[in-house]
């Protein structure tokens, strides 16, 4: 069996006194595509943002390639740049699009024409050729949803999340979303996708993973995370 | 003698080039640019520490630099003097009635102001600014760099209130600088010199050049303030 790329056990992140994410346990495995849907306050940006090694959970441990992560140590800043999160509500760094879709580049020290061919070429992906030289705060939102899109293409990071990209984009830039991600979650990047639309994960062959109220809701079949989680729930339900 | 009399007295003087006034003119720059040089280096790091810092002196730390920024600039001349005065633990350096003194005194009189200054514009700044730069995988210092650039007019408008603080002061330098003719005479202590010899159209010409150096540098602030809008 291979090992996952993701094995969440017993996390748990509160705000406050309210529950914001209860997992007992989820293996996302590598590579394709994972759906995770749910409403509004459901917990998946929460969850997105610890995939994205942004936010620590209260309890519960986390491995990454089969290696627990250790929030403490500057490991995590290795780890965020082989996992690129694209948020909710992007935001745009000030300055030019390109400056903007290079930042990550930059990052990591690649060199200046190398870097070059990659912005014009993640501009190219999201259908925004020539806004190298566009003002970044000064673009539409649909823009900026897919410039900030191509900012994180251009990581070429193994792991992209996308938190909700589909919300407020016309039909055409949600098709072409659409494409990109199936292309990029077949081509063995591993794409974990938050959304409303409970259709999108079987419309794009994804694995689904139903959030609600900050739990895991398993969807029979379709589910990525292993049994354990569903006995212990099971089992409390019980109980 | 008129505001229009004045500028004109004030006019004639600079362009006649007047020594004293150049003097006092070159002398208050002077102190006042070092010293928000080095008020800078302290209190834009200080002030982004402490918005950024989770510890257990942070809400301390911010009543301190609240109340410093009202601190009576004698009060600073009065503690500075006191370290630099021969019978000071650095009268052995004799920097008292010097421009390096007077430096020192308005570099302390200016940090807290460019501190608060500075964690007021990290405050205000947007929180996603952070999240983005570490999830697209920049260091702990690119991420302080990018979120600086982003803040930067902030930053630039601190900076510049401390300039403001500064060239007008007049308890620090004439405390630790001695009003010293053609040495450490600044425009500030020689209006208060001149108006009590009665020179008041002498005083009243370098009030006009005051004046305009602090309306230079507002109208400065302005157009970076609508440079950060454009």
């Amino acid at each position: 069996m291979s090992i996952p790329k993701y094995k969440l056990s017993s996390i748990q992140v509160l705000y406050g006194d309210i529950l914001g994410l209860a997992v007992d346990e989820l293996t996302i495995a590598a590579g394709g595509l994972h759906v995770l849907v749910g409403s509004n306050g459901s917990g998946k940006s929460t969850l997105l943002g610890i995939l994205a090694f942004l936010n620590k959970p209260e309890h519960g441990e986390i491995s990454f390639d089969g290696v627990p992560v250790d929030w403490e140590s500057g490991e995590c800043s290795l780890l965020r740049k082989r996992v690129t999160l694209l948020h909710q509500n992007p935001y745009m760094f000030s300055g030019t699009v390109a400056a903007n879709v290079a930042f990550g580049l930059v990052a990591r020290g690649i060199g200046k024409e190398h870097t070059r061919s990659v912005v014009r070429e993640s501009l190219e992906r999201v259908g925004l050729p020539g806004f190298e030289q566009r003002n970044a705060k000064r673009l539409s939102g649909g823009e900026t949803r897919r410039v900030a899109l191509a900012r994180a293409l251009a990581c070429n990071s193994e792991v992209l999340l996308l938190d909700e990209p589909l919300t407020h984009v016309d039909r055409a830039s949600a098709a072409l979303l659409e494409d990109l991600v199936a292309t990029l979650a077949s081509g063995g990047i591993t794409v974990v996708m938050s959304s409303h639309d409970e259709r999108l994960g079987s419309r794009l062959g994804g694995k689904v993973v139903r959030l609600e109220d900050g739990r895991l809701d398993p969807i029979a079949g379709q589910s990525p995370f292993n049994e354990f989680s569903r006995c212990t729930r099971r089992d409390n339900a019980n109980s | 003698m008129s505001l229009v009399e004045s500028l004109h007295m004030a006019l004639v003087l600079i362009f006649a080039g007047d020594r004293d006034v150049v003097s006092a003119i070159a002398t208050s720059l002077e102190v006042a640019i070092w010293s928000i040089v080095f008020a800078s280096l302290v209190g834009v790091p200080v002030g982004i520490a402490v918005a950024l810092g989770n510890f257990p002196l942070k809400r301390v730390i911010r009543v301190m630099l609240n109340s410093l920024m009202a601190m009576p600039t004698v009060v600073v001349g009065l503690l500075v003097y006191g370290f630099l005065s021969r019978q000071g633990p650095l009268g052995s350096l004799g920097l008292l009635f010097t421009p390096k003194a007077i430096i020192i005194g308005q570099a302390i009189l200016a940090t807290p102001i460019i501190a608060n200054y500075s964690l007021g514009a990290i405050q205000v700044a947007d929180e996603r600014i952070l999240p983005t730069a570490r999830t697209l995988g920049a260091s702990n210092l690119q991420c302080f760099f990018q979120l600086v650039c982003e803040v930067r007019f902030g930053i630039v408008a601190a900076i510049i209130a401390g300039f403001g603080r500064v060239i007008s002061e007049v308890g620090v330098a004439m405390m630790l600088g001695g009003n010293i003719h053609l040495y450490t005479r600044t425009m500030t202590t020689a209006i208060a010199l001149e108006t009590s010899k009665g020179d008041f159209a002498f005083g009243l010409a370098l009030g006009v050049i005051l004046m305009m150096i602090s309306l230079a540098v507002n109208v400065f602030l302005t157009l970076v303030q609508e440079g950060r809008h454009a």
